[in-house]
């Protein structure tokens, strides 16, 4: 029998945060043009960037993404917004407007040297505009064209309608199972329809990749945000087809294994699990119920009520069934497990300084994901895509810029370099 | 119709998926995850793309099979599991017999992927710990889920992976429902709300298979395999906007907001004649174009309104709110979404950007023409279980589309096939297994 904890002896060396920089990424090779703007479409490209693609992020000139202005409060910090820096990690910006011949041009010829495009313009845009996938796979069979929209390239409502995340949360019955049973549907307060989807365009994406890896072909592939989160609402489908009823929204009592869910302590809250059998009878026993069912909430709620949310997970962990404490961002940020495992992580930015980040979420022993650099302005990395990349000169690039072909920053907060200049 | 949108829908019609080749073909998962739903989730993305998914099962069956909300169950397995019970093998084992044990082994030697939530160490002791078995296999790539995750300081904390702990973990329910008013004691609702759909597990599952993807590709390129350690608590927290950005540069920590946003207003649902509806309109030129559909005009102008800033300061979201609401709640959800439309068709740019969309109740969301035109959803009549209404797989994907092929099967249902078929086992010990109670 090998001895006792050896794959945590193991992990603990395997995933060390202190050699991550130092190891191969798995997605090294891989070049992907963003025409994107906001979640959707960023986040999609941010995550394939974590792991070692080289992602060129092409936004409008001079005002670029608008998810630049999209600021907490109001806040922006060294001039950009502390909401846009999550999602735009590891990328070049270049800023290049794809409405001229010039600009086209450009743009096609780095699809060329590229591997996938993701993009989440209003559906049909990029072919109206002479650069949409069936225009690319002209010029390069293997390109992975990633087209994320809110209710898909084809269909009813392809023409132009637009979504945003709560599109997706609200159209897809995800906030009418959310909440509570006296109260209005609710709708997450963060971005879960745009995430999501973001996801699972990217692992579309490397699995379109695999496949070209056989065949030499790329492919269209087209995500609707809202169909994402239709996929992920587990049994509410069955739940409807064979009752013809709606799912109800429970509160915080999760309906599979109740009386598993939140519940308030004395100094804040904590979530108690019970998932099998033997856990409910641990609980059971710990709050002296009786009879064969499950406990009731509202005993756990007494339960929970008198304690602190240490003392109920203390309490737990002796005794044999699951809870945890219902954390926030305060104490993602101060938690050293988290840093430990560099999913709280602190990135060293030439521009910007110190930044503090989520690090990537899957944990890779060989090839792991890691946050190289953070956000920049507006076409802050056009020399170097445009002139090392694509050989222009740099007279050549002077004349694309008097002509507003590609640009720079416009002077706002969001999209403009710190005023203090570069970090020391 | 654009020659774009046609040629797009002929071909990533979900209809047309069937002959075509699928992306993962050739690649073998084992899922050990009894009573996991994240586990459930990640072979399934895997399983849909073409992998061939193995999974295994305790005899008697997955304990997630008796998860039955609502109290519901089709030939005794719950509904949980039936949803995300499709393109898979269905095979016994007994993991405390011997022979149980060394077949774990031998299936898994025969896999590119395991994906697992057992403890390390008591898949080390039934012998398929990732230690011993990538002497045999180097390219072996094994997704180990867990709520914590592998290393840590927290790693060896005694819990059984649940949704609602990755959930509580994640920072998600955190911001999301209705802050607290000052009164003793708060209403219920006036508490971090957990999503009510397994959004944990869910994204835990996708993370993992995300992780899984990214570590075939670097095998292809190197030939090594790996560990992808995916902690439940931390795949919703990559959902979590900007908490450590905000923490970092400000030194604030979001709280709960109902259905207001810190960031942009409008972003919110509304209520109208026929339930609620989401209205969107937060950058300047839109919140114009919305003031002009509903008839205010005058409201663009407002120094309470008139830039972002404003506009999210909790007083004003709720002064707008009231102001959006005496519009809304004359219109049913359809007419809003036609007044937006009629108003945003004729313009483009950031103008244009006034979004809405109906607070749907799942019945109306399954009738809604776009979804089902689009082959969104599947009724199969699945052997032994019946008819089922099931989501298909989101992606329209031209050259290798994913595709539903088949649901769920009883335990063990497809033992010889792949004991005998995969594994090659001769008859007499297959038989002779089955005796002994290993299988």
């Amino acid at each position: 029998m090998p001895c006792e904890g050896s794959f945590r002896d193991f992990a603990q060396k395997a995933f060390d945060p202190a050699e991550v920089a130092s190891k191969p990424q798995a997605l090294a090779g891989v070049r992907v043009l963003e025409v994107a703007t906001r979640i959707f479409g960023p986040a999609t490209a941010d995550y394939l960037g974590l792991f070692g693609a080289e992602v060129i992020k092409v936004e409008l000139p001079y005002r670029g993404d608008l998810m630049r202005y999209v600021a907490p409060e109001g806040f922006f910090w060294k001039e950009i917004s502390p909401a846009f820096l999550p999602l735009n990690r590891n990328k070049l910006h270049v800023g290049l407007d794809l409405h001229p011949a010039e600009g086209k041009d450009l743009f096609l010829r780095l699809a060329e040297m590229s591997d996938v495009v993701v993009e989440n313009l209003r559906a049909g845009t990029m072919d109206e505009w002479g650069v949409g996938y069936l225009q690319l796979r002209e010029r390069n069979r293997g390109i992975v064209y990633a087209a994320n929209s809110g209710f898909g390239q084809w269909g009813p409502c392809s023409e132009g309608r637009a979504s945003y995340d709560a599109t997706a949360q609200a159209v897809s019955g995800f906030s009418a199972i959310t909440g509570f049973p006296d109260q209005p549907p609710m709708k997450a307060g963060f971005w879960v329809g745009d995430y999501t989807a973001a996801l699972m365009s990217a692992i579309a994406i490397l699995a379109a990749l695999s496949a070209r890896r056989r065949t030499g072909q790329g492919q269209l592939l087209d995500l609707s945000q809202a169909e994402a989160m239709i996929r992920a609402l587990d049994w509410t489908w069955p739940f409807a087809g064979r009752t013809g009823k709606d799912r109800r929204r429970y509160g915080n009592v999760d309906p599979s294994y109740p009386p598993s869910g939140i519940y308030r302590c004395r100094d804040g809250f904590v979530a108690v699990s019970a998932r099998d059998g033997g856990e409910r009878a641990c609980l059971a026993r710990v709050l002296r119920t009786d009879g064969d069912g499950a406990p009731a909430a509202e005993a756990v709620a007494g339960f929970a009520g008198e304690r602190t949310v240490a003392e109920v997970v203390r309490i737990a962990e002796a005794e044999g069934f699951s809870a945890a404490p219902v954390r926030g961002g305060r104490e993602h940020y101060l938690d050293p497990h988290l840093r430990a495992r560099g999913t709280v992580c602190s990135v060293e930015d030439p521009l910007y300084g110190r930044v503090d980040e989520y690090g990537p979420a899957p944990k890779l022993s060989e090839s792991p994901g890691r946050v190289k650099w953070c956000a920049k302005p507006v076409g802050w990395h056009n020399e170097r895509v445009f002139g090392e990349l694509l050989g222009l000169s740099a007279e050549e690039m002077e004349h694309l810029a008097r002509k507003k072909v590609i640009g720079k920053w416009a002077d706002l907060p969001g999209a403009r370099p710190p005023k203090e200049g570069i970090a020391g | 119709m654009s020659g774009f949108t046609e040629w797009a829908g002929r071909a990533t019609h979900p209809e047309s998926a069937a002959g075509k080749p699928e992306a993962l073909s050739g690649i073998r998962v084992l899922e050990y995850c009894p009573g996991h739903f994240g586990g459930m989730v990640a072979a399934s993305i895997l399983g849909e793309f073409g992998a061939d998914v193995v999974k295994v099962e305790p005899p008697g069956g997955d304990p997630l099979r008796r998860v039955a909300p609502e109290g519901v169950l089709v030939e005794g397995t719950g509904l949980p599991f039936l949803s995300e019970a499709r393109n898979r093998r269905y095979v016994t084992l007994s993991a405390g017999h011997p022979e149980g044990r060394a077949l774990l082994r031998r299936l898994a030697a025969a896999s590119d992927v395991v994906v697992t939530s057992e403890a390390p160490d008591r898949l080390e002791e039934n012998g398929a710990g990732y230690l011993s078995l990538r002497r045999e296999r180097p390219d072996l790539v094994y997704l180990y889920l867990s709520a914590y995750g592998s290393f840590g300081p927290d790693a060896a904390r005694p819990v059984l992976d649940s949704d609602i702990l990755c959930q509580a973990l994640s920072g998600g329910p955190f911001i999301v429902g209705e802050p607290e008013t000052g009164e003793s004691p708060p209403a219920p609702h006036q508490a971090p709300t957990r999503l009510g759909n397994w959004h944990g597990w869910f994204s835990q599952g996708l993370w993992g298979a995300f992780g899984v993807l990214a570590a075939l590709r670097f095998r292809e390129e190197t030939g090594k395999g790996q560990v992808v350690d995916m902690a439940g608590a931390e795949a919703m927290m990559m959902f979590a906007d900007y908490n450590i950005t905000w923490m970092h540069t400000a030194g604030k920590a979001r709280g709960r907001l109902g259905n207001y946003d810190p960031a942009v207003f409008p972003y919110t649902y509304i209520r109208c004649r026929d339930g609620y509806t989401f209205i969107a309109a937060y950058n300047d030129e839109a919140f114009e174009s919305l003031m002009q559909i509903i008839g205010r005009p005058e409201l663009a102008r407002d120094p309470r309104f008139s830039n972002p800033a404003g506009r999210v300061r909790i007083e004003n979201e709720r002064a707008l709110l009231a102001v959006l609401e005496e519009w809304s709640g004359k219109l049913s959800a359809d007419e809003i979404l036609a007044a937006v439309e009629e108003h945003t068709s004729k313009k483009s740019g950031p103008g244009a950007a006034v979004v809405t969309g109906r607070v749907n109740r799942p019945l109306e969301t399954l009738s809604e023409r776009n979804w089902q035109e689009r082959g969104c959803f599947l009724r199969p009549a699945i052997p032994g279980y019946g008819e089922l209404s099931l989501a298909a797989p989101p992606w329209k994907m031209s050259g290798t589309p994913p595709r539903w092929k088949s649901g769920c099967r009883p335990p063990g249902a497809d033992n010889r096939d792949v004991y005998a078929g995969t594994l090659g086992m001769p008859e007499e010990e297959y038989v002779r297994l089955g005796a002994l109670g290993a299988i």
